[in-house]
């Protein structure tokens, strides 16, 4: 072990690239009411039309400063609680109150934005971009598995829920209570990692160990029995990590899937969605149950966690931190993400920049 | 005190379906490449390539130059040019509507990054990557010139997919208009464009050269030949410190880091192993860097922070690198 390169300053205040689908809420959260939220330090207002599709407009009136989401939506129309200014969901601005012509610039920004039945997804970045990249990848939208989901906000930077996550040395000791017996086992086997241009992902296959009691009970199985199993996780996108934990069986594998949505509120904030799906006890109401809370106690630790290492880092600033091999994930995700940063930003005008580490 | 957890690193490995064949000029094959179950592909950003492990001792690179956001299908132009290393010509001779072949990456050495002007120069067959790049150009609403030279219009792909941007394309077909007019675009250096540039050797030192009178870092360009390099004398043995793995190990004069690091059990990705694709660019600790890529910049270079481990050495007697 020995010391890595030094994270640099963040840049503009900002480690997450525009040009991304994140996800801004659940499909059932945005009705035909005015929801407003945060994602990548912008205001967003979404809005269910009539025929089911969702807009999302910046939230701020034209005119002044002032949030369109504390206006009335009527139809297709919002009318400012300000300045009673009306805006149809294209964001352009239809009538003002005091004179007969609408000033020209009176619009407000659209967000490209994808439904998929489960997240409504927004793209912050150039609209035009948006078209040149494929929508975001799932692993939930197997419409025959049973999920359960939740959310909190986390007040720590996105990139910390990221490094967690790709961190697979952490679970035997943060969540010794509930972390799988294969992660404690005494051989590990190999960390085999995966790498794209944009993306990482990591699998470990364990040979035939027994479950933890919730997992057994989550994928039908006895607790005393012992099963080869299966781990994967991917950075699938800086507003995306996914993970699969695979009870391999001769018939199906007995499979948890694990969505973790990973929304940028602010530099310091951060909103995680995770989604549990999975393809074996579907009607099992008790399951579901069991699964809510014992992960939204797991994930209120991992935010937990997240917290308190931006706390170290607000207090005493970021460090050389030490790395070790089965750090390879963490630190090609630092480097896709700082990529894409300076990349769209424009402020890499050569490839030395752009090889350095987190920006937090 | 339990075992190592050992990492195993690979790029994303995949045998692709040949699911189309067109010709795109004289001696240029498109090939459209899809996962013969219909799997989506990785995604990837203008000016990525990929490798097209032809057999096992034949990898060549390509430029995907189709659409990002299809993630169905690949699309790469080869071109066949019987001075090559045979690379070019098996892909033509083998690579047939309905056979499958192993694909590596993608990879980008050549990203597109953020500017309100580009600058393209393509020579040949190095149009490839420029066209997603233009793509991405005109949806971001930034102004470019392309300068495209081929031998003769003929022999120059994806003319017809360039028409209507008359104002932004000069051809330059050598029977027809001579040597390109570099001077045209790069005489005087411009701090709101970016130059972007691929294809043979000789037009890339040409551009190179000009480029020194442009702002540090105006220039990117891609090679898929290694740049000839000086011949040295005789090699020194020197020892690598891993720092991650807490490993020092010794390379000798015969042989690679890379061959080295890999003989040692840490897993490291390398392509092309001799310095023209970057895939096994490595973090430089401490140490004094011999580079013999064809990769990085003067600039690069002289930062001492990076190096591809397949071909680079040691100045000294010791470095200390980020594995």
């Amino acid at each position: 072990m020995s010391q890595s390169l030094p994270r640099p300053k963040v840049l503009n205040g900002r480690n997450f690239p525009l040009n991304c689908w994140y996800v801004a809420a659940r499909s059932n959260e945005v009705e035909h009411t005015l929801t407003a939220r945060r994602v990548a330090d912008l205001s967003v207002l979404l809005v269910r039309r009539d025929d089911g599709t969702v807009t999302a407009l910046e939230d701020r009136s034209a005119h002044r400063p002032y949030p369109l989401s504390l206006g009335q939506l009527e139809g297709e129309e919002i009318t400012s609680g300000f300045d009673g200014w009306v805006y149809d969901l294209s964001g352009q601005c239809v009538r003002v109150p005091s004179q007969a012509l609408v000033p020209l610039a009176a619009q407000v920004r659209k967000f490209p934005v994808l439904d998929d039945g489960t997240f409504v997804f927004v793209w912050p970045g150039n609209p035009a971009v948006a078209a040149l990249r494929p929508p975001p990848r799932s692993s939930w939208d197997n419409p025959d598995w049973t999920a359960v989901g939740g959310q909190l906000d986390v007040a720590a930077n996105y990139l910390l829920l990221h490094e967690l996550f790709a961190d697979v040395t952490h679970i035997p000791f943060v969540h010794a209570d509930v972390a799988p017996q294969a992660v404690a086992s005494a051989v590990p086997p190999p960390l085999e990692v995966e790498v794209t241009e944009t993306s990482v992902s990591f699998t470990r296959n364990y040979p035939p160990t027994p479950l933890a009691p919730w997992h057994a009970e989550a994928v039908g199985l006895a607790a005393d029995g012992a099963y080869p199993q299966r781990e994967q996780g991917s950075f699938v996108s800086p507003g995306l990590w996914v993970d699969r934990w695979e009870v391999l069986r001769e018939d199906e594998p007995r499979v948890l899937g694990f969505t973790q949505a990973i929304t940028p509120v602010s530099a310091g904030s951060t909103r995680l969605y995770w989604w549990i799906s999975r393809n074996t006890t579907r009607e099992d109401a008790q399951v579901s149950e069991s699964l809510r809370g014992g992960f939204t106690e797991y994930y209120s630790r991992v935010a937990r966690v997240a917290e308190t290492m931006q706390q170290v880092i607000d207090t005493d600033g970021t460090r050389n931190d030490v790395n070790v091999s089965a750090d390879e994930v963490a630190l090609r995700v630092r480097k896709i993400v700082n990529t894409l940063v300076r990349e769209e930003s424009g402020q890499d005008s050569g490839r030395r920049r752009i090889r350095r580490t987190a920006n937090l | 005190m339990s075992a190592d957890t050992r990492t195993i690193l690979r790029e994303h490995e995949a045998d692709l379906l040949v699911q189309q064949t067109s010709a795109a000029a004289d001696d240029v094959v498109v090939l459209t490449l899809v996962d013969p179950a219909g799997a989506d592909l990785p995604e990837w950003t203008p000016g990525a390539h990929v490798d097209l492990v032809i057999d096992e001792n034949l990898t060549r690179q390509y430029s995907l130059c189709g659409d990002p956001s299809d993630t169905k299908a690949w699309r790469v132009a080869v071109l066949k040019n019987p001075d090559s290393r045979g690379g070019s010509v098996a892909v033509h001779e083998r690579l047939q509507l309905g056979t499958t072949i192993r694909v590596r990456g993608p990879r980008n050495h050549f990203p597109l990054v953020g500017s309100p002007r580009y600058q393209f120069i393509a020579g040949g067959i190095g149009i490839t990557p420029m066209l997603p790049m233009i793509a991405e150009a005109r949806a971001m609403g930034a102004e470019w010139h392309l300068l495209y030279g081929g031998r003769k219009r003929a022999s120059m792909a994806f003319v017809d997919e360039l028409t209507g941007f008359d104002d932004n394309v000069s051809l330059a077909p050598h029977e027809e208009t001579g040597r390109m007019d570099l001077r045209s675009v790069l005489g005087d250096a411009r701090p709101d464009t970016l130059v972007y540039c691929c294809g043979p050797a000789g037009l890339l030192d040409a551009v190179e050269e000009m480029c020194q009178a442009w702002p540090p870092g105006s220039l990117h360009l891609e090679r898929f030949s290694a740049k000839p390099q000086a011949v040295g004398g005789i090699e020194e043995s020197f020892e690598v410190i891993l720092a991650r793995s807490g490993m020092t190990l010794q390379v000798p004069a015969d042989a690679s880091i890379f061959d080295v690091v890999q003989k040692a059990g840490v897993s490291v990705l390398g392509s092309c192993l001799e310095g023209v694709c970057g895939t096994c660019e490595t973090g430089v600790l401490n140490g004094d860097v011999d580079h013999r890529d064809s990769i990085l910049d003067d600039e690069e270079r002289e930062s001492n922070e990076f190096m591809m481990i397949c071909v680079s050495r040691c100045k000294g007697k010791q470095l200390t690198l980020d594995l």
